[in-house]
């Protein structure tokens, strides 16, 4: 069938933080680059984030996410990005021959067209862990919400969820719920962790539950929904150590609705039907610290390589992919000797849940950040190294790690030398001795 | 076994609280025990007397009380809403459940010039069993030879792909691979082949350990070759069930949704007048199809002569790419011990390409309780190893349904043999899907066979055999999505992206008649039978009817992204406010009300042109 082709440098999926971000980048550095968005509206969730604390580091000011999102979409126009809007990517293909990326997408406006590019930044971000995946039973009445799904009734289309809710998971969009229907008038039960300690940042915490008096219940956890049509119970439970339910620790909690908070999950289907393995401490693709995401030309940043903490570090490295996958639709297009990589592979040692980049190119100038979290809290102080065998490349003091709290270690990759590997260490050893 | 032995052996039992007595041709349980295994058990036990039927109206105490024989359907639909639509009217027929069954005798009977209803308590059809199963068409290999079961089995089976194609609903025949678990087992070919020839099953083959390699390659190294059932089919249980319905609509019965019977007035052994909360009218005959309500539905008419026990299945939803790792459908059952040799489940290859896990098989009292646990999703852990490819981690979501046994464990098809004019079709237990077309085919005849007792009935002339289904762009060929996306641009809008599923397609789920006509590439040269096709829709109102029928929301984000825009289409396709969309029917309403500022102002006030749409169509609704 003989549909529209279109042709382009760089296609950047899809246009939240990051992808806008990265589509400024790659235009800002000569790319015909196009952002496809599935949505009408560009922005991504941040068009929903009503509340505020976005872009202190990249802005000095505390914006609301609508805000931060407006910053970026208003350098669109002028900027030579194309944007395309509604646009749903159906099929990513490569093609080996011409060295290209060929793209089957469906608008309202367009019909079904093909974009062929030099370069790919999947910028997809995240979906929300549901109440099938962490294995709540019972019945499955209306009323249960993730917490993304209740922010967007709220906040975009003006729908109150419901009367009373119960709030589980402590993550930071759990918390700034809990608040936002407070103010919309429900009743909060309470914040729910399955976990000793809470997920989400600190300043969460105080500004959504303890200003309102909204209490947290730490090692606690859904077990079952109760209710026909809609919800009207949910049983809790204690948990152990390991996060199992006490039995004989139950108690049936009365609500109307029971809002989820329990995780995200980076949205890699383009990159898997590309047969991308992903990194399963990330569920995101192995990148580089460019983003660079293991195929010629393609890139990834921002939630759909690792879950952020904050839309600074997000947008950063949607710069980064974008101005990367520019540089790759100008120079490397044709250049790239088959079959040669001399990036270096970078592991995440005991201790640490995962560390982003998993590979570092040696040759790219410029400071890397790495980004990593720990998988339990550490209190008494640590240091975390970099190294390649014995040698430390780098090093980094803290006060205190919390897995909530995603920190980083910057070095100069042109420094390395001849390696072979990098490992990320944890040493809680050299704690107390105070921070950097 | 005697009454008198029935008698003692409970004694022995040490269940004092236990009588039995001959009631109807067949014996009634009465009394108390005092769990629910003592039910069951003395439920099976008292099939050995080897009377019509058993009627176990035992109550049972203690913690896991339950009476199920004075249960009342109306008890749990305490929200639905009276009306007096359907007082003083009259029907030829009514059928009562909108099930597969129901469903599929009302379409056999729209063949007829009679007026025929059908009623079912839900906001939708295949709400219940029929919405929660396998979708496997069984081949019929598994049920116990000389039973209902396997005859309705083999001939439902062959029905299907025919009767598929006029609905417009997908089928296929991965046909379904029993692996052998030991080498022995192979010796047990013979005796396996003399079944399936007994029950008629549309072939069979022994496959070598090699072949089975060969034709599923991930398979667990544990196997030992395997009995491959070609025959054995899927298809997706509840469009099926929309669909017999919708041609059943379109060919001129009547379907009333959230409508309950309540009551059924006899008078000389006939059934005269149905009750329901939407009024009460005359009937020449019932057909009472209402699955775990069936028995319940016979007491009403003064025809109790068995009763139904509950049994929970539970399944497993792995993800679509799953799909690629197997191509039939595959079980590797104890042969040696058990003779219901499917019992226990497998890995099912659903039509959409996922594939199942299960299900289980679990006596629990509860009718329509389709809560899940822990340990009964464990419990199918073990069908993992069958393909190593699978694992846990694919899940992406699992379900309950309940299966409609007598304690017979066979179907009850056919007239009442004390009530004139009701046919019954209970008792309707798995098979139950694979068998419909052809229980339908044998309770319409029987139905006629009574109304040709005191009227003529002939055929409808205006009957229209095909359906056209609502379309679903992503399995089409490009250049067809293309003609729709022609026509309608809300075909290009795609509103879920797990399941690519347009805006276009919920319309037109929702839509009594499609706004876009079919484009000319799609329709084709005229067929042989004139080309002529209904498209009649059946008023689907919930997120759960919209997800049956086009899949929206039953993706790995179910819904957490398309929730707010499917409610919009059906507000805006219904006229409804968004405070009036549910999940399920009445008393599911979604949400509670509105914020305290209208959204769209507030957008409006943060969001300038510098984002394009949407919120400004917010904007100009409020
Ligand atoms: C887990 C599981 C897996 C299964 N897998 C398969 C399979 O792979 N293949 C297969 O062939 N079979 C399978 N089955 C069996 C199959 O689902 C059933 O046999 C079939 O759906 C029964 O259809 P039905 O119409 O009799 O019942 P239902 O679908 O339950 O319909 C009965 C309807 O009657 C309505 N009703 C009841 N009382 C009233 C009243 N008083 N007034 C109005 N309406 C009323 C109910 O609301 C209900 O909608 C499975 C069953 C389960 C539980």
């Amino acid at each position: 069938m003989a549909i529209d082709r279109i042709e382009a440098d760089v296609v950047v999926l899809v246009g939240g933080p990051a992808g806008l971000a990265a589509a400024l980048a790659a235009a800002g550095a000569g790319a015909r680059t196009i952002i496809l968005e599935r949505e009408e509206r560009l922005g991504g969730i941040l068009k929903q984030c009503v509340h505020d604390g976005f872009g202190l580091r990249r802005f000095g000011e505390a914006l609301t996410g609508t805000e931060y999102a407006l910053r970026f979409s208003a350098l669109i126009p002028g900027s030579g990005v194309e944007t395309m809007t509604g646009a749903f990517v159906h099929e990513v293909a490569r093609d080996e021959e011409r060295g290209i990326y060929r793209l089957v997408a469906i608008s309202a406006e367009r019909g079904i067209f093909a974009i062929e590019t030099a370069s790919i930044v999947v910028a997809t971000g995240c979906r929300e862990r549901s109440d099938r995946q962490i294995l709540i039973h019972g019945d499955r009445p209306a009323g249960v919400f993730t917490a993304g799904l209740a922010q967007r009734l709220v906040n975009v289309e003006g729908l109150l969820p419901g009367k009373k809710a119960l709030i589980l998971g402590s993550g930071d969009i759990g918390l700034i719920m809990a608040r936002r229907l407070l103010l919309e008038g429900m009743e909060i039960e309470g914040v729910y962790e399955v976990k000793a300690e809470a997920s989400g940042l600190a300043r969460n915490i105080a500004q959504c539950l303890v200003d309102f008096g909204i209490p947290l219940h730490l090692s606690t956890t859904v077990t079952e929904i109760h209710g026909g049509r809609r919800v009207e119970s949910v049983t809790i439970a204690k948990v152990d150590e390991r996060g199992s339910p006490i039995s004989g620790s139950e108690r049936r909690v009365a609500c109307d609705t029971l809002i989820l908070s329990v995780g995200l999950i980076p949205e890699n289907e383009i990159l898997q039907s590309l047969g991308l393995p992903l990194d399963p401490a990330t569920r995101g693709p192995r990148v580089d610290q460019s983003g660079w995401a293991g195929l010629p030309g393609l890139f990834a940043c921002g939630n759909a390589v690792h879950v952020n903490d904050l839309v600074d570090d997000v947008s950063d490295s949607g710069e980064i992919a974008g101005a990367a996958a520019a540089r790759f639709a100008r120079e490397e297009h044709h250049a790239l000797p088959a079959g040669h990589d001399a990036r270096v592979p970078l592991k995440a040692g005991p201790g640490l849940l995962y560390a982003v980049p998993q590979l570092i190119d040696p040759r790219q100038k410029g400071k890397v950040d790495i980004h990593f979290r720990t998988n339990a809290t550490i209190r008494e102080g640590a240091r975390v190294l970099l190294k390649s065998g014995d040698r430390v490349v780098a090093e980094r003091r803290f006060i205190a790690l919390r897995p909530p709290e995603a920190e980083s270690l910057s070095f100069d990759p042109t420094l390395l030398g001849e390696v072979q590997a990098l490992v990320l260490e944890l040493d809680r050893q050299a704690g107390a001795g105070g921070a950097a | 076994m005697t009454i008198e032995r029935f008698r003692k052996e409970v004694a022995d039992r040490g269940l004092s609280d236990v009588e039995a007595s001959e009631w109807r041709g067949s014996i009634r349980l009465e009394g108390q025990v005092a769990s629910w295994s003592d039910y069951v058990e003395l439920g099976r036990l008292a099939v050995k007397i080897g009377t019509r039927g058993v009627v176990n109206d035992l109550e049972v105490s203690g913690p896991e009380g339950c009476d199920l024989a004075h249960e009342d359907p109306l008890a749990a639909m305490g929200h639905l809403e009276e009306g007096g639509e359907l007082e003083g009217l009259s029907f030829d027929v009514a059928i009562v459940g909108g099930g597969v069954i129901g469903s599929a005798v009302a379409r056999e009977l729209s063949k007829w010039s009679i007026s025929t209803i059908l009623l079912e308590k839900e906001e939708d059809v295949a709400t219940h069993a029929s919405g929660r199963n396998d979708g496997m068409i069984h081949d019929g290999f598994a049920a116990k030879p000389g039973s209902l079961k396997a005859a309705y089995n083999v001939r439902g089976n062959r029905l299907w792909e025919p009767l598929a194609a006029d609905l417009g609903i997908e089928f296929a025949r991965p046909g379904s691979l029993i692996l052998f678990h030991a080498p022995a087992a192979k010796a047990l070919y013979p005796v396996l082949a003399s079944r399936a020839s007994e029950n008629g099953v549309d072939g069979w083959e022994l496959w070598s350990r090699s072949r089975v390699l060969a034709e599923e390659p991930k398979v667990t190294s544990d196997q030992h070759g395997g009995f491959f059932l070609p025959s054995a089919g899927c298809l997706s249980p509840y469009k099926a069930t929309v669909a017999l319905a919708e041609s059943a609509l379109a060919n001129g019965v009547r379907i009333s949704l959230d409508t309950i019977v309540t009551g059924l007035e006899t008078e000389d052994s006939r059934l005269r007048r149905v009750r329901t909360n939407r009024g009460s009218f005359a009937v020449k005959a019932l057909v009472n199809a209402a699955g775990i309500w069936a028995d319940v539905v016979a007491g009403m008419a003064n025809d109790r002569f068995f009763s139904l026990h509950p049994r929970r299945g539970v399944d497993m939803i792995l993800d679509r790419a799953s799909g690629a790792l197997q191509r039939h459908i595959m079980a590797m059952p104890s042969l040696l011990q058990g003779r219901e040799v499917t019992k226990g489940g497998g890995l099912v290859k659903t039509i959409e390409g996922n594939i199942l896990v299960g299900p289980t098989a679990r006596e629990a009292p509860g009718r329509e309780d389709y809560s899940t646990s822990q340990a009964e999703l464990r419990e199918l852990d073990r069908h993992f190893r069958l393909n190593r490819a699978l694992s846990p981690s694919m899940l992406i979501t699992y379900f309950a349904g309940v299966r409609a046994c007598t304690w017979e464990e066979d179907f009850i098809v056919g007239p009442s043999a004390s009530v004139l004019n009701l046919v019954h079709a209970a008792g309707i237990q798995s098979p139950g899907l694979a068998s419909a077309p052809a229980i339908a085919h044998d309770v319409a005849a029987s139905v006629l066979a009574i109304l040709e007792r005191t009227m003529k009935v002939s055929p409808n002339s205006r009957f229209v055999a095909k359906r056209r289904p609502v379309p679903e762009l992503a399995r089409l060929p490009l250049e067809e999505r293309a003609a729709w996306i022609g026509r309608d641009k809300a075909y290009a809008r795609i509103v879920c992206r797990c399941e690519e599923v347009s805006e276009g397609e919920i319309r037109a789920a929702l839509r009594p008649r499609p706004a876009a006509s079919l484009p000319p590439s799609v329709v084709g040269p005229a067929s042989p039978e004139g080309g002529a096709f209904t498209e009649a829709r059946l008023h689907a109102s919930s997120l759960d009817a919209v997800k049956r029928r086009t899949r929206a929301g039953m993706g790995r984000c179910h819904g957490g992204f398309c929730t707010p825009r499917v409610m919009e289409t059906i507000a805006e396709e219904l006229g409804l406010p968004l405070t009036a969309i549910t999940k399920k029917g009445p008393g599911s309403q979604l949400v509670a009300g509105e914020t305290k500022a209208p959204a769209a102002i507030h957008l409006a006030a943060i969001l300038p042109a510098a984002i394009p749409p949407s919120a400004e169509r917010a904007a100009e609704e409020e």
